[in-house]
Formats: structure tokens, C-alpha cells, sequence
């Protein structure tokens, strides 16, 4: 497996210095974020995320389980991030790299441990019969900021997934295909997204949506995830900088901002799916369907 | 059926990329190379070649470790391989989107995709300029079980369209999968089912045709209204439109 | 102009494509083209063929895929390693480091020759190259004795671009404009200095002094490419450039 290529020292020092002269090699304001680029699948839960050059693709898949002995109202879901060559030679496959640990760690807080998805929703027969839910996660493009990217995929896949209806007639369970029911949208109770700071200049500097390049002068990150509500989720950091705690402050109330921006684009490119897979009156089911599935959870 | 549709380099970072659609298969293509090759992968006079075969959902099974084992031996003998001594050369293909008959399909059968593979993986060693030694389509035909005469074979099936078609001659008939190099002979024949000898030519004439055409086409022949373009041909196009695409800036000067 | 040929891989060339068959120089094959005995020739790259009658040369253009080191060639390298008598320089990334002497700058001795730090950026032409050898590198001129401009590239940053790009960019001044349609390095340098060095693996330096003309050359030299942009649009982006400035 050949090594990640390096940036030259010329071009280390030379964005340090344009930084310290407040300017970014791209031309973007400190806190701007990349192009973000979003679409959806012909299927329900796919969703290609472009920021800038990086592209990312997450695919939402169902079947139906047993779920697990100790959780037996829950259903699964789990995330899966395997890197693969495509996005750059050094990710071999079968031999997770730090950058592909980080991002599968952080999606898990993000979107697990946040309990964005109510896994209960899932759970079809308690301890019987439940659905497993399954995120994959492909790095096509790689140009810094996956987990930003990652997570805008994620969280656009899972919103725009629909599971296929289910019956239950005593320990029967019928699943339907999607020719025969209208398929059911997942009980998501929240929609939290990363936003990445960098830190550079011994922390005098902090980037948003810092790209490659960017990325391997850093001296530290911290990520924030948050919904719109402004409700954080994750607060990570690494890196060796000491950051200031007011500084932590600042980037909370500037992810809100960027988090309520993105959240508005995904709703917006939803909607025009949903009008766009609108043929001859089905929307009127669908929205019938959603009715039920919302009041049945509270929240 | 929809035609095969193909796009060059859509990515940015590897030194190559294509997707393609093909019987409702839409797959993503990365090359890399030459690169360096690890040492227990070095070959002394030729390159190393790597597939990478990625499914839709899940991760590998044996069933893409046998696709990709496929992919290299047929690409090994397409690349000039000892052009390119003692390096990598690096191929990653990620299928994006799957027919929804895919998942009826018998599962252990990996022929539906194999067309759709095989051309997205020529289609990223062109655009990655990987030196090879000639042109490659493949291509699915399903020869439906004969009970009668008069049933004809489907060449490229569409899955969405005839899905319950393909299933039925998955089940029933044979499918096969056809690859043909520039100079029309076959150069991969993959085959499943229930069918006989006849059946076999039959389907592999009829591939023939789809791939390579007609044995006299040359680049300069104008299109015939109504005949179908062979996939060769396709590819010239795809290859000119590029062409056309790099050299822009000539347009003013 | 007519319109070249479209080749694919594996079509054979027609003799009445050959540039000159009477021509007493041995023809020359270029890239994209392979020779099978006794006298077939056929494409291994896809695009379109050219041909040079006066030299009696053929090769097909290809401006994708990864630079491979060719002798002759200019390139920008980035150090490596350092070894007893020897600089490790990476060509393109991923690839096996190409050597580089350290007695191969102008006027090195052992006690002279420069220091080099891992990452730093060094323009230099490559001397040996060939499929079954790593490739050697050097910043001076085997005959002169000087460095004609090659050597440690300080400061500056360095952008990458298509190989096409490199290539029409390192065409001589003369022939710049008319056969490679760029005006845009010489409308610049009316206005401000810079200097510039062109790597053929697609890789262009720039040092403008300050950050600030850096970076307009380096992203005017980006656009261009990306862009594909012609004489005129060149131009145009030129006069933005300069009253951004």
C-alpha cells in the first residue's frame, strides 16, 4: 500500500502564510462552507453529496431480523464506512486507516448516540421479528472534509429512505413490496449534522470546511454536530492544540448557523424529489401515510 | 431497451474514472496507476493488477471475489501489461445502483451485473490512458427455454422492463455473458442455466452483433437509419465527444 | 484543419495515414503507438492521430491518465528521502522515488552541493528514464556545466494541472500562442512580475512575491485549464485578474 501523498513544504508554508493574511486559496471567507451539491437516488435512501470536490455517496437498505436478545423493542441499524481505493491508493481495503476509524466513530455518535433514528420504530414483533437498517457509506472523491460530507449523505439518505409496509396477524409477519403498499418514511426524531472547524497558527486561525490540503497543515480539528434547534450532539476534538473554551463557544454558534443552512438545502432538494416522483395523485396517499406514521410517534 | 450510457472522468482525484449503465446497473470506475506495488504483489517484467469489486450494500462476499477474479484475468490480457514492469495498476469498481429485480434474481448469480462491470472497466483504463492492446464490449443475452421453435433470444435485457422476463429465463432458460475484443472474437463466454449447444452459438452470434457489428464498419461509414450502433462504435463517440471536450479552447484561435 | 482520426485501442494504423513513406528518416512512433513486427502498427491509447511529415513522426494525443517519466522531460519533484550521495524525488505520488545525485547541481562539490529538506520542491530534467528502472533526475546541464534554470524551487506554491496543459505550457515562447492558444502567462507578465516554472508530470510553480500575485497567477493558470478557455476568454480573465489586484 503506497503512502498518503505529502504536500511540499513550499505549499505548507505558502497557505500558512495566506491564512495569516486572511486569505484562503480558493477565495472562500474563513467560515464559508464549499459548494454543496445534493441528489437523490431513482431508489428511496440513496443520496450523492458533493462539497466541492469531495463526493460522497450513503445507501440506506433494510431486511427484515431478529433483533438481538438483550434489546428486544429495538431494531438495528448500523452504519458502515469501508473506505476503498477509489477515493485515494493509500486506503486499501480490509485495513481501516486512521482517517476511516475517525469518520465511522464520529458518524456513530453523530446519528447513533444522538438517537436520530428511533431504532423502536424499527421493531416489527418485540424480540421476534424487527427490520436492520444499513448505511453504507462510499468515499468516491476525496478532497478533505469526509465527515462533513459523510453526514450531510447520511442524514439526506435517511430522511428520503422509505422502508417497505409491513402487516402483523399474530405471529405473522407480511412484508410488502413496494408495488403493493406505499412504502412506509423512517421515524427520524431529529437531524443532526457535522460541521468541522481547523485549527492552524497555534489557534489563532479557524477554517470551516477545511478541504485536503487544508486539512494535512491543520493543527488541530474540532467537530460539532448539532440540529437546527441547536441542540449539540458531539463535541470532538483532536489534534495536539490546546483549544480556548470561549473559542468552543464561538464554534457552536457558528455551526448553528451553518447546520440550520444545510438543513434548509436538504429539506429543499427533499421536496423537489417528492414533486419530481409525484406522478398522477400518489402524493395525496403519501401524505396520508405520513399523517399515521407521525402520530403514532409523539414528538 | 435504454441504451448503455457512459461517462468519462467524472472524478477528480485517480488518474482515471467512468461510470456506465447497462440492464439497470449503474457502476462507478477509479484507476490508479502505474503506481508502486507492494513487494509480494511485484511481478519482475509485468504489471500488478489489482480489481476491486465493491456491492451496492454489504461488503465484499465471495461472490465479488469471484467477480473480480474474473475482471483480472480477462483485463490482464487487454492491458500491455509489460509496458508497465514492476508497478500497480489499481482498478476500483463501485456498483451505485442495482435494478429493483435484482434482489428476485437468483442470488448466487453474478451474470446480470458482469456486462455492466466489464464496460465500465474498459471505459476507466481509457480514460485513465492505460496502454491496452484492444477494444473490449461485453454483453448479457438470456435464451429463453425452448419448448416451442420460435422463441428468440433477448440480447442485453432490460431488468426493470422485462424483469419478470429475466427472471423467469434465469430460472428456466440460460444466461450468458459474452465479451469480444476488436477483432470480434470472444474473449470471455460466462454461462448459467439450462441450454444446449445450439442455444449457445446462437446467443453468442447475436452478441457479436451488439458488440462489434457488422464485420465491415468502419469509423467512416455513415449510420445506417434504423441499425442499431455496435457498442464499439458507441465507444469512438464517447472518446470524440471527449476529444472535442479537451481541445475547447482551439475553438477561437 | 481536417479533423484527425479517432483511434482506439487496437485499430491499426493504414499506411496511407503514414506521414511519408518515401521519406529517408526512419519514422518515429509516439506516444499512444505500438509497433508489432514485421510492419503493423497499431493505437494502445485512445484519441486523435497526429502526424509531422517533416520529421516523419506520428503519435497519438492523450492528455489523460498519470505523467510517465520520460528522458528529457522537465518536471517538478518533491524530495523524499536523502540517501549517502543522493536525493529521492516523488514524480508523481504513488510512485517509486526517482533519484536524484547530489552532485547533479550547478557547481556542487561535496562540501557545495545544496541542502534539501524532505517535502521541498526541486525543478529538474530527467536524465535516464525507462519502464524497467526507477528514474534519474539532475538540475544541471551534462554539457555546460550550468543549471539553465533548474534547481531547489524556493518559496512560491505549486498548483496541479491537466498534462495537456503542462505540455502547451511549456512550448516555446514563439509557438506558445499559435499552436498551443495561450496568451495567458504573457498578458499577465505586461503588468506584474512573476516567475513561473512548468513541470511536464502537471505540476506549475508560481512565485509572485506576495501572496496575493501568487495566487492570482496560479488560479488564472487553473481557470484556463479547467476551463478550456480561448484566446479571447483568456484575455478577458487576464483584465479580471489585474483589476482584482
Amino acid at each position: 500500500m503506497p503512502r498518503e501523498a505529502e504536500l511540499s513544504l513550499n505549499a505548507r508554508e505558502f497557505i500558512l502564510q495566506a491564512l495569516r493574511e486572511n486569505v484562503r486559496l480558493d477565495g472562500r471567507a474563513f467560515d464559508d462552507l464549499r459548494e454543496l451539491q445534493l441528489s437523490f437516488g431513482d431508489e428511496y435512501g440513496v443520496a450523492d453529496v458533493r462539497l466541492g470536490k469531495t463526493r460522497v455517496l450513503v445507501r440506506i437498505s433494510v431486511e427484515v431480523t431478529t433483533p438481538f436478545p438483550d434489546r428486544k423493542f429495538d431494531g438495528i441499524f448500523t452504519i458502515s464506512t469501508e473506505f476503498s481505493p477509489m477515493a485515494s491508493p493509500a486506503f486499501e481495503v480490509g485495513r481501516p486507516t486512521e482517517a476511516e476509524t475517525l469518520l465511522s466513530r464520529l458518524l456513530e455518535k453523530a446519528i447513533r448516540r444522538s438517537s436520530a433514528l428511533d431504532t423502536e420504530g424499527l421493531c416489527i414483533i418485540a424480540g421476534l421479528k424487527c427490520f436492520a437498517l444499513r448505511a453504507d457509506v462510499h468515499v468516491l472523491d476525496h478532497d478533505g472534509g469526509l465527515v462533513d460530507a459523510a453526514c450531510i449523505a447520511l442524514v439526506a439518505a435517511l430522511r428520503h429512505f422509505r422502508r417497505p409496509d409491513v402487516s402483523v396477524e399474530g405471529e405473522k409477519v407480511t412484508v410488502y413490496s413496494i408495488r403493493e403498499r406505499e412504502p412506509v418514511p423512517l421515524s427520524l426524531l431529529h437531524h443532526p449534522l457535522c460541521v468541522t472547524f481547523s485549527y492552524f497558527n497555534g489557534g489563532e486561525i479557524a477554517l470551516v470546511d477545511a478541504n485536503l490540503a487544508e486539512e494535512q497543515v491543520s493543527e488541530a480539528e474540532v467537530v460539532v454536530t448539532m440540529n437546527r434547534h441547536g441542540e449539540v450532539c458531539q463535541v470532538a476534538k483532536y489534534g495536539g492544540l490546546p483549544i480556548d473554551a470561549l473559542a468552543l463557544l464561538n464554534c457552536t454558534n457558528v455551526a448553528l448557523a451553518k447546520v440550520q443552512m444545510l438543513d434548509k438545502v436538504i429539506q429543499q432538494r427533499l421536496e423537489e424529489d417528492a414533486k419530481r416522483r409525484d406522478k398522477g395523485g400518489l402524493m395525496a396517499e403519501l401524505s396520508a401515510e405520513n399523517a399515521r406514521a407521525n402520530a403514532a410517534i409523539p414528538g | 431497451m435504454p441504451a448503455p450510457k457512459t461517462t468519462l472522468n467524472p472524478l477528480r482525484r485517480p488518474d482515471g474514472s467512468a461510470t456506465h449503465s447497462q440492464n439497470g446497473y449503474t457502476i462507478i470506475g477509479a484507476v490508479n496507476g502505474p503506481i508502486e506495488v507492494q513487494r509480494r504483489d511485484e511481478i519482475p517484467d509485468e504489471a500488478a493488477i489489482e480489481v476491486n469489486v465493491r456491492p451496492a450494500t454489504g461488503v465484499g462476499s465471495p461472490k465479488e471475489r469471484r467477480i473480480e477474479q474474473v475482471l483480472t484475468t480477462l483485463l490482464r490480457n487487454i492491458i500491455l501489461t509489460h509496458d508497465y514492469p514492476r508497478t500497480l495498476i489499481q482498478l476500483t469498481l463501485q456498483i451505485l445502483s442495482t435494478p429493483s429485480t435484482h434482489s428476485t434474481l437468483p442470488s448466487a448469480s453474478s451474470l446480470p451485473v458482469l456486462p455492466a462491470l466489464i464496460n465500465t472497466a474498459y471505459a476507466t483504463l481509457l480514460a485513465g490512458s492505460i496502454r491496452l492492446s484492444t477494444t473490449l464490449a461485453a454483453v448479457l443475452v438470456a435464451v429463453p427455454k425452448r419448448f416451442g421453435k420460435g422463441e428468440a433470444v433477448i440480447v442485453d435485457p432490460d431488468p426493470e422492463e422485462g424483469g419478470s422476463e429475466l427472471e423467469a429465463v434465469a430460472r428456466k432458460g440460460g444466461l450468458h455473458v459474452f465479451a469480444f475484443d476488436g477483432r470480434g472474437e470472444a474473449v470471455l463466454a460466462e454461462s448459467e442455466g439450462d441450454f444446449g449447444i445450439e442455444d449457445w452459438e446462437e446467443a453468442c452470434e447475436a452478441a457479436r452483433g451488439v458488440c462489434c457489428g457488422l464485420q465491415d464498419e468502419s469509423p467512416d461509414v455513415m449510420e445506417v437509419e434504423g441499425a442499431k450502433r455496435s457498442m464499439v462504435r458507441g465507444l469512438r463517440e464517447l472518446v470524440k465527444g471527449e476529444v472535442e471536450k479537451e481541445g475547447r479552447w482551439r475553438g477561437e484561435g | 484543419m481536417s479533423e484527425p482520426t479517432i483511434l482506439l485501442p487496437g485499430d491499426t494504423i493504414p499506411p496511407t495515414l503514414l506521414p511519408s513513406p518515401a521519406s529517408t528518416k526512419p519514422l518515429t512512433l509516439g506516444p499512444g503507438l505500438r509497433h508489432i513486427p514485421p510492419s503493423t502498427i497499431t493505437a494502445a491509447l485512445s484519441g486523435p492521430l497526429h502526424t509531422d511529415p517533416r520529421k516523419n513522426a506520428l503519435w497519438i494525443e492523450n492528455n489523460g491518465g498519470r505523467y510517465i517519466p520520460v528522458a528529457g522531460d522537465l518536471v517538478i519533484c518533491s524530495m523524499h528521502h536523502s540517501s549517502v550521495d543522493a536525493y529521492h524525488c516523488v514524480i508523481t505520488p504513488y510512485t517509486a522515488p526517482a533519484t536524484l545525485p547530489q552532485l547533479a547541481f550547478e557547481g556542487a562539490s561535496k562540501k557545495t552541493r545544496p541542502v534539501l529538506a524532505p517535502g521541498a520542491l526541486v525543478y529538474a530534467r530527467i536524465s535516464v528514464a525507462g519502464k524497467h528502472m526507477e528514474p534519474e533526475l539532475e538540475c544541471v546541464h551534462p554539457g555546460t556545466g550550468k543549471a539553465e534554470g533548474l534547481g531547489p524551487l524556493k518559496g512560491g506554491m505549486v498548483w496541479d494541472v491537466s498534462l495537456g496543459m503542462a505540455r502547451r505550457l511549456l512550448l516555446p515562447p514563439g509557438k506558445m500562442r499559435e499552436v498551443g492558444g495561450l496568451v495567458l502567462l504573457e498578458a499577465l507578465a505586461e503588468k506584474v512580475r512573476f516567475e513561473v516554472a512548468v513541470g511536464r508530470n502537471g505540476r506549475v510553480w508560481v512565485e509572485g512575491g506576495s501572496v496575493g500575485v501568487t495566487l492570482a497567477v496560479g488560479r488564472a493558470v487553473i481557470e484556463t485549464d479547467e476551463g478550456g478557455l480561448g484566446v479571447e476568454e483568456q484575455r478577458r480573465l487576464v483584465a479580471r485578474v489585474l483589476r482584482g489586484m
